[in-house]
């Protein structure tokens, strides 16, 4: 018996150990973030970027008064990992918000975190994340990736094949234009927009090729190229991430493809014009927010706060992706600020005081950001952009509400 | 097998009982106390993260059936784990299945699955039939899964379950601490399971295989028939697994069950300890506090050197990997053996001859 009582005291002297901790005046905001795993080639400027973002609100007043507290951690784009660190995030460092990050951990915790009413503002802009009836607590700051889809193919369709001289004989004949697409099937994030831009296809008149799978690690795509080619495509939608699109766009440029291109997002920076060089001329695609160093309000500080908290990371290696990362920090602090002066700086609270964003922008080339309680989508404005120069030039900013205002509440509006 | 002075077996049931001695029963006793009674003194997060060890023991359990007793090397099991989950799911969702009709169809699936992709290894072994383990995860989960089952019903590309559709006999399984319970009662079953039935005909049939197969099958263990019985019931604890995560997520995509997730899998067994069932639990145990524990290091240390969070935590990936080294290069039976000899030690202290 005596030796079970030692037992007994050890086990309890041990579990004493685990004990908690407190905390002062201060706003905790938790993020996750890939550093490590298969998308970290874009998620590490992103978390550079959250923290000067947060060091800026800090140094500008933070939260009326009150300094954010970041939690920034890596997850390695490992879902049960994003579960426990969410939950810590949750019941340990008692945060108000979560930063997200991909489709990952977004949609995995979206019924979590509605349950435990913890908004979360994600760079994963699927488009079920926007419809508070299924995703109460789930915000993005940047249109979701269907609309992006449906702007930038009515953007080549209004700007390129309605007015190019190229197309002239082709619209003389009443031909339809061909559209072929290039993504990686058993990429979420890739094959999200698609169904809603095939209905696009069809509401613009295209007529659509056969469908490409392209990994996102694809280094050579010249079999899909070649299939393409055999449709003889006016427009290439190329879906995937920077490096496979990259790769895709020099393979059509090298093989003749003779097609326009347009990009998702997230394959849609800096690095598209260093990687496939002269064949990115003319490449057009979407950027939610303004290329890093851009003229527009803000990118001053952006860029003064890059060197001054990340010297050691060379201004050439800075991306579109900082500025998102500043987007997505200054939306959720200027939530932080309504719901604090409201005096509900909780979960509920920040929900609340994130509906009341009418037109908001913090400058950054964020197109204005409205939200209610039954709309989380941020607006209905995307920028598309155009590489010229090696340079990235604006072309137009498609406003889907002006111009389908009936699709807009209906089809257009949660997936 | 060590015994205090004084203890004599008289019949063979006790001499083949689990626990032979009260310290022991004690023990197990505090054990199933200490399990049940877990919610009442910590707070969610750590129960968040016993759902996580839980999960990850389940998930492993076949793996270790496969590599660690049946010789058969796997690294597709995510492959079945996500065949349990989506048949779990599709069940619950879309024919209107209750829980636990659905989970254990989903297990049953799972088996059967596991069985097909195990058919090669009657004709193949080692590094071949790792290339079919492999195949079975892209063939399942980036084509079949992705593809066609997550269209299923015009979704995009995942399930997410309306809450309280996951009940037992109308106790709806909606929080984390009844997911708790839930795992819990399922990780002792399936250990209990697996411990006895690790000691019939059948698992000294996949040991045997396992130590030298033309041996076994000249003493007239039917291998093939016994490879595929042990294909059989690492799927059925993968679907076990599955059934599982979808309480716990109330949502399932094809990102939850990558080729890594399988890897990890191996992982955890080789840092657990290859042929033991100890070493599942301490090798989920261990893989899954790391990451939390080094959280713990960095979150304090952020506020001084706040660049800690983005550039060293590069290492919680190396340390993962330094770990199977480490673990390979001077503890190659893993924790379970380490756990063995500190009891030894104890034991048998302070004379230790």
């Amino acid at each position: 018996m005596k030796r079970l009582t030692v037992f007994v005291l050890a086990l309890a002297l041990s579990l004493g150990v685990l004990a908690g901790a407190g905390g002062a005046q201060e706003v905790k905001l938790g993020s996750l973030n890939d550093l490590t795993g298969p998308t970290s080639d874009v998620g590490k400027d992103v978390a550079l970027g959250i923290r000067e973002a947060v060091q800026y609100v800090n140094d500008t007043g933070g939260i009326n008064g009150k300094k954010i507290r970041l939690y920034l951690y890596d997850y390695g784009y490992r879902v049960p990992e994003a579960i426990t660190t969410y939950k810590r995030f949750r019941d340990f460092d008692r945060v108000v918000g979560v930063l997200g990050w991909g489709t990952g951990d977004t949609e995995a915790l979206s019924p979590t975190v509605g349950r435990d009413r913890v908004p979360y503002l994600s760079h994963s802009f699927a488009a079920a994340l926007t419809d508070p009836k299924k995703a109460p607590y789930n915000f993005v700051y940047g249109t979701d990736y269907s609309s992006n889809a449906r702007a930038a193919m009515t953007a080549w369709f209004d700007e390129v094949w309605m007015k190019d001289p190229r197309f002239r004989e082709a619209r003389a004949k009443n031909e339809k234009p061909r559209v072929v697409m290039f993504y990686g099937f058993p990429t979420p994030y890739a094959s999200a927009p698609i169904k809603a831009l095939k209905d696009h296809a069809a509401l613009l008149g295209f007529e659509v090729g056969p469908d490409q799978d392209v990994s996102l690690v694809a280094l050579d795509t010249k079999s899909q190229v070649l299939a393409a080619k055999a449709f003889r495509p006016h427009l290439a939608w190329h879906g995937n991430t920077t490096m496979s699109v990259a790769a895709t766009i020099k393979d059509a440029h090298a093989l003749g493809l003779g097609a326009d291109h347009i990009v998702n997002n997230w394959g849609y920076d800096e690095n598209l014009v260093r990687l496939a060089g002269p064949a990115a001329e003319g490449v057009m695609g979407i950027a939610v927010v303004s290329f890093y160093g851009a003229n527009v309000p803000m990118m001053d500080k952006v860029v003064e706060y890059a060197k001054k908290v990340n010297p050691g990371v060379p201004q050439e290696a800075r991306m579109i992706r900082t500025t998102q990362a500043w987007a997505q920090v200054l939306m959720m602090a200027e939530g932080m600020r309504r719901a604090d002066k409201a005096g509900k700086l909780t979960g509920p609270g920040l929900k609340e005081a994130l509906e009341t964003l009418r037109g908001w922008t913090p400058g950054l080339g964020l197109p204005p950001v409205t939200l209610s309680a039954t709309d989380h989508r941020p607006g209905s404005v995307v920028p598309i952009y155009r590489i010229k120069g090696g340079k990235f030039e604006l072309v137009t900013q498609v406003d889907l509400k002006a111009k389908w205002p009936r699709q807009w509440e209906g089809e257009f509006f949660g997936y | 097998m060590y015994l205090p002075s004084g203890v004599y077996h008289e019949t063979y049931a006790v001499s083949h009982a689990w626990w032979q001695t009260n310290f022991v029963r004690a023990k197990m006793a505090l054990l199933v106390a200490f399990v049940l009674t877990l919610p009442l003194y910590v707070n969610l997060y750590w129960i968040g993260v016993s759902n996580i060890i839980l999960y990850t023991i389940l998930s492993a359990l076949g793996v270790q059936l496969l590599i660690g007793y049946c010789g058969q090397i796997t690294l597709g099991h995510a492959a079945f784990i996500a065949v349990g989950a989506y048949v779990t799911a599709i069940g619950v969702l879309f024919w209107g299945l209750p829980y636990p009709v659905a989970a254990v169809l989903g297990c049953l699936l799972a088996g059967l699955w596991s069985v097909l992709f195990g058919l090669p290894s009657a004709r193949i072994k080692g590094f071949y039939l790792i290339m079919t383990t492999m195949a079975a995860q892209f063939i399942t989960v980036d084509f079949i899964i992705t593809h066609y089952v997550s269209r299923v019903g015009g979704r995009e590309h995942y399930f997410s379950l309306p809450p309280g559709t996951i009940t037992i006999a109308g106790w709806p399984v909606d929080s984390e601490i009844k997911v708790y319970y839930l795992a819990s009662a399922l990780t002792i079953l399936s250990l209990a399971g697996m411990a006895n039935l690790l000691r019939t005909r059948v698992g000294r049939a996949w040991i045997a295989i396992r130590d030298n197969d033309i041996a076994a099958e000249t003493m007239g263990v039917n291998v093939v028939y016994y490879k595929l019985l042990a294909f059989f019931a690492a799927g059925v604890l993968a679907g076990v697994a599955g059934a599982v995560w979808i309480p716990s997520l109330l949502f399932v995509s094809p990102e939850h069950f990558q080729f890594s997730w399988g890897l990890w899998l191996v992982g955890v067994i080789l840092i657990g300890g290859i042929g033991s069932l100890h070493g599942v639990v301490f090798g989920a145990i261990f893989v899954t506090l790391i990451p939390e524990l080094l959280r713990f290091a960095v979150f304090p240390l952020s506020d001084v050197y706040p660049a800690l969070s983005e550039r060293f935590l590069y290492v919680k990936e190396a340390a993962f990997g330094l770990a199977i080294v480490l673990f390979l290069l001077y503890e190659p039976r893993g924790l379970a053996y380490r756990w063995q000899q500190t009891k030894n030690y104890f034991n048998l202290w302070p004379f230790p001859y």
